[in-house]
């Protein structure tokens, strides 16, 4: 295959002396032929004559050894390729529009792709990445559900210390840490790794050494390791920063050593700035550290198999160790049905050789139907090129007879026609390129949120170029290959006759283009139904009445376990900061509480009740929010009856809730909940006490808004069972809300300066928890609106054409005096037809294929009649628009100009 | 000179040309004058075409040429079997051999 490529190209570059050479072993072989006839006796010319009809004609001989060598296929590439070339600059517009649009095309799958890629099929930049296994807990109960990944520090210790077939075992937990020392939050973000973490994934140190499992001990001290972007970012690279701390939540590590550059951690969509020994957790718990918690789940936990032990027989011997492993890590406090239940999981491995990601649960289903988008589009924009390329054809009709009579083979004429397209497309793909790159960062940007930065790797691979290469090709060959097909298939006499047979017959070469612009319509018409689903979804999600009103609302965060105030005067403490951020001019009321509407949290346990037929099961989990007094009022979430908590409302006193009306309604349907008691499941070992409620508030979305209400009870965060040293204060504010954050500050500030504070606004809140509906509605209507403006530009082009081509038959119906009005008409209904065949097409495909976004819709079906109808009269419009202009360019001809056309 | 000749089947001119040369390097002159002895002058070969057919195995890289001296003293092109030709040699002799076989089969029994 090679030495074939090199012969070809030797024989290209050398072509000169080859020619020679071929010459003179012709010429030796001829005169050594005249020698033999001449000892038969021959005359000179009888030789001469005989050797010639012996062996055949020279020059002709010359080009078939030409064929042989190779030499023409290379030749005439480049000569294809140069006059493709002068084709296409002879058209500059044309030409432009085309690669444009390829680009667009072309980028916008390639964006899409790479983003594919590396959530989803790039293997981790580590050593064998294909041996790596998670390991993961499968419940008997629910064998259908997935296999549950988190593990509490008992068990991942109990597994690590009983099993022989994983020659490296190791565990990770993601974690936020506070680099500031009180005031702002400095976030960055952390990972517990457990001893052999570095080790078993085969990363070495970039600067200093990594952690090990003589670091990993229980009371081990304070170190750190740095990921090399961290190094660079905070440290500026600084060999000094290796000995030097670093402070995390007010504790300082040392730092000894950065991790090797292009590894981020093994959850694609993180990346780690600080990793730390899975014992240092103790440092930030205390005495009742999760260390020893056995209902405290936060570990990952993977390992690298040992050679030889596959992966039927690791699933095997992870069965077998299981029932030991969990019998040493079982919960104590755990009710027996539990208990049982804990003893009947099994570990089972699943492989990590490719990450593993939120994202990919929370994205999978959006980028594909992304993809299928951008494959739209740029079938869209290939449809446009080839009614380009169509019509251009069509007017090179006669250079391309020409060339046939000329003794040019079709096959010939074809492959020039198609390298035109090639190079279009290939023009296309390298613009593409750049777009796919500024537009994937763009992407990752755009579903990055406040609270979760997402991180992608987005360099790209070989599967990501080899991806853009292919599509390319495959590109230029569709759009190019109809035109050429059929621009070559000429009728010599036809052509040669004059230009009114070739309009006669072009009159029914337009039926392809026809074709084209109708599945255009078709496809930008499924595009504009999808657009506009989602657009909907959106609009029905940001105006739903969510039971709080998100505007003009600070969240603010506090910690006091962190700023290391002793529990017994956290209270206390709250309170004073909530007074003072209350008085604060430009506050209109200020109220703290341990949860805020849709923010990623949730507190949810089982209500009993006295009343007969008690909700049972999942009907009886209600979700759980404490708050001062003026929270409600500040988030505006109205009061429908009783009271709200006061003062009066202390540790001491009778416990009391404000519960919602879905929680009355399901537990107390007979309308009589004010007054009533209910108690909450308790901990093992623990009384319930009796809650009564006061009063009942309207229903507000607790995790997101597109869940149905849940059941809600909100309690006075005095009451609160268990200290909570993190809390969140809300401030309803008279103007912009980030204003007032240097006041808060320093208002914080006169209590305590230790306090580290985080900042958000309810409504950024809200609109994060919609990352995934508002990207799916502004790409699907950029792209959309993108497929829109590609058919218009077809539909124009293609019309333009027609007209153009019948000029003389519109000159000649007005001369004989059809009026301009039929003129129109004649052309209009060229468009209606086009339109109509297109829409009907196109509303049976979008039928079909819309049921796949179901799941990604809210408030309204697939089949929305009002989005569909919606979709159609917009394409209608436009392309009644793209097809009047050049029907009215028909109408203005002038009969005696066309006439003397020609 | 009543007898008639044969055209060659597509194909066959390869096979030929190799088996000329498994014996020694020849220029194409010699290949021709040593093709229509051997086939007692049965196998029509057009001289020309032995020259496209040389070039595209010397492609192949089952072949391969030198300049060299001739027997009256002058330069030729002289052509060699390399060691990928000769394995094709013996590919493609088997394959001639069990397709003459087979149609021979037919042509008696059939």
């Amino acid at each position: 295959m090679f030495s074939d490529l090199f012969y070809r190209l030797r024989a290209f570059l050398r072509r000169e002396a080859m020619e020679s050479e071929a010459d003179a072993e012709l010429r030796f072989h001829f005169e050594r032929q005249v020698e033999k006839h001449l000892k038969t006796g021959m005359t000179r010319e009888e030789a001469v004559r005989r050797a010639r009809i012996e062996f055949g004609g020279h020059e002709q001989l010359k080009e078939e050894i030409r064929d042989a060598r190779g030499v023409n296929l290379v030749e005439t590439l480049f000569q294809d390729i140069r006059y493709g070339l002068r084709i296409l600059a002879r058209t500059p517009v044309i030409s432009c529009v085309a690669v444009l649009s390829l680009a667009l095309g072309i980028g916008a799958n390639t964006a899409i792709f790479s983003l594919i890629d590396t959530v989803m099929l790039r293997m981790l930049p580590v050593q064998k990445p294909e041996e790596l296994t998670q390991v993961r807990m499968r419940d008997p109960r629910s064998p259908n559900e997935e296999p549950e990944g988190t593990f509490t520090n008992p068990l991942w210790e109990a597994l690590r210390d009983r099993q022989d077939f994983y020659s490296g075992i190791f565990a990770w937990s993601w974690a936020q840490f506070d680099l500031s020392q009180g005031g702002a939050v400095h976030d960055a973000k952390g990972m517990f790794t457990s001893g052999d973490y570095f080790s078993t994934l085969g990363i070495r140190p970039a600067a200093g050494r990594l952690l090990t499992a003589d670091d990993d001990k229980r009371g081990c001290p304070a170190v750190a390791v740095l990921s090399y972007g961290f190094w660079q970012e905070h440290f500026g690279g600084a060999p000094s920063a290796v000995g030097g701390t670093l402070s995390l939540d007010n504790h300082t590590f040392g730092v000894i050593g950065v991790s090797a550059p292009g590894f981020f951690g093994l959850d694609v969509g993180n990346k780690f700035d600080v990793a730390i020994p899975v014992c240092a957790a103790q440092i930030f718990d205390g005495p009742r550290t999760r260390l020893d918690r056995r209902s405290w789940w936060w570990l990952n936990v993977a390992g690298r198999t040992k050679p030889g032990v596959g992966a039927e027989e690791l699933k095997t011997r992870l069965g077998v160790v299981s029932p030991q492993i969990f019998a040493a890590a079982l919960p104590a406090d755990w009710e027996a049905k539990d208990q049982q239940g804990f003893l009947r999981r099994t570990f089972e491995p699943s492989p990590v050789a490719t990450g593993t990601s939120y994202l990919r649960k929370q994205f999978r289903q959006p980028l594909h139907v992304l993809m299928g988008v951008v494959g739209l589009v740029l079938l869209i924009a290939c449809a446009n090129i080839a009614s380009l390329m169509l019509a251009r054809a069509s007017a090179r009709h006669r250079e391309i007879a020409v060339r046939k009579a000329l003794g040019a083979s079709r096959a010939r004429l074809i492959r020039q026609l198609l390298t035109e397209c090639v190079l279009l497309s290939t023009a296309g793909a390298l613009l593409g390129f750049f777009f796919a790159r500024w537009g994937s960062s763009l992407l990752v940007r755009y579903i990055s949120t406040g609270d979760n930065k997402v991180f992608l790797d987005l360099s790209f691979d070989w599967r990501v170029l080899s991806f853009t290469a292919g599509i390319a090709v495959f590109t230029g060959l569709l759009f190019g290959v109809l035109p050429a097909f059929r621009s070559t298939r000429v009728s010599l006499t036809s052509a040669m006759k004059g230009s009114q047979a070739v309009d006669a017959e072009s009159r029914t070469k337009f039926r392809p283009g026809k074709w084209i612009v109708a599945s255009q319509v078709a496809l930008s018409l499924v595009l504009l139904v999808a657009s506009g689903l989602f657009l909907r979804s959106l609009v029905k999600l940001v105006t739903l009445d969510v039971g709080f009103d998100r505007n003009n609302v600070l969240i603010v965060r506090a910690n006091l376990h962190n700023a290391k105030v002793p529990p017994e005067q956290q209270p206390a403490m709250f309170d004073e900061i909530e007074s003072r951020l209350h008085a604060l001019p430009g506050v209109v009321s200020a109220s703290r509480s341990v949860m805020t509407p849709v923010s990623n949290y949730i507190w949810n346990n089982f209500l009993d009740v006295d009343t007969p037929n008690a909700p049972t099961g999942d009907a009886a989990l209600a979700f759980f929010n404490f708050i001062s007094p003026r929270y409600l009022e500040t988030v505006r979430t109205p009061l429908l009856a009783g009271r709200n908590f006061n003062d009066g409302d202390s540790k001491t006193a009778q416990r009391v809730a404000v519960v919602n009306e879905t929680l009355a309604r399901r537990f107390f349907p007979n309308g009589d909940a004010l007054g009533k008691y209910f108690r909450v499941h308790p901990d093992p070992g623990k009384p319930a006490l009796p809650i009564q409620i006061v009063g009942l508030a309207k229903d507000a979305k607790y995790a997101s808004l597109r869940e149905e209400a849940h059941a809600t009870a909100y309690f006075p965060i005095a009451q609160m069972p268990e200290d909570a040293e993190e809390q969140v204060f809300e401030l309803r504010t008279s103007a912009r809300p980030s204003a007032l954050i240097s006041s808060v500050q320093e208002a914080v500030a006169g209590v305590s300066k230790a306090v580290p504070l985080e900042f958000h606004t309810l409504a950024e809140q809200v609109d994060d928890s919609l990352v995934q509906e508002r990207l799916l509605a502004t790409l699907s209507t950029f792209f959309g609106g993108l497929a829109l403006v590609l058919a218009m530009i077809g539909l124009y082009g293609a019309l333009s054409y027609l007209v153009s081509q019948r000029q003389p038959e519109f000159g000649i119906r007005m001369a004989l005096g059809a009026p301009r009005g039929s003129i129109l008409r004649l052309v209009m209904r060229d468009v209606a037809v086009v339109l109509a065949g297109g829409l009907a097409a196109g509303t049976c495909l979008a039928m079909a294929t819309v049921g796949v976004l179901q799941k990604m819709l809210f408030g309204l079906a697939p089949h929305d009649t009002f989005t569909f109808v919606a979709a159609t009269s917009v394409l209608a419009a436009v392309a009644i628009l793209a097809g009047y202009l050049p029907a009215r360019r028909a109408m203005r001809i002038d009969p005696m100009a066309a006439l003397r056309y020609e | 000179m009543a007898q008639r000749r044969i055209e060659l089947p597509q194909g066959t001119l390869d096979l030929l040309i190799l088996r000329t040369l498994a014996l020694e390097p020849q220029h194409g002159w010699a290949i021709s004058e040593r093709m229509q002895q051997i086939s007692s002058d049965v196998l029509l070969v057009q001289q020309g075409s032995l020259y496209p057919a040389l070039h595209r195995l010397e492609r192949r890289g089952w072949i391969k040429a030198k300049w060299g001296t001739s027997e009256n003293n002058r330069r030729a092109k002289y052509y060699q079997l390399t060691k990928t030709g000769r394995k094709q040699l013996e590919l493609e002799k088997d394959s001639w051999h069990k397709l003459t076989a087979a149609i021979a089969q037919i042509l008696e029994t059939a």
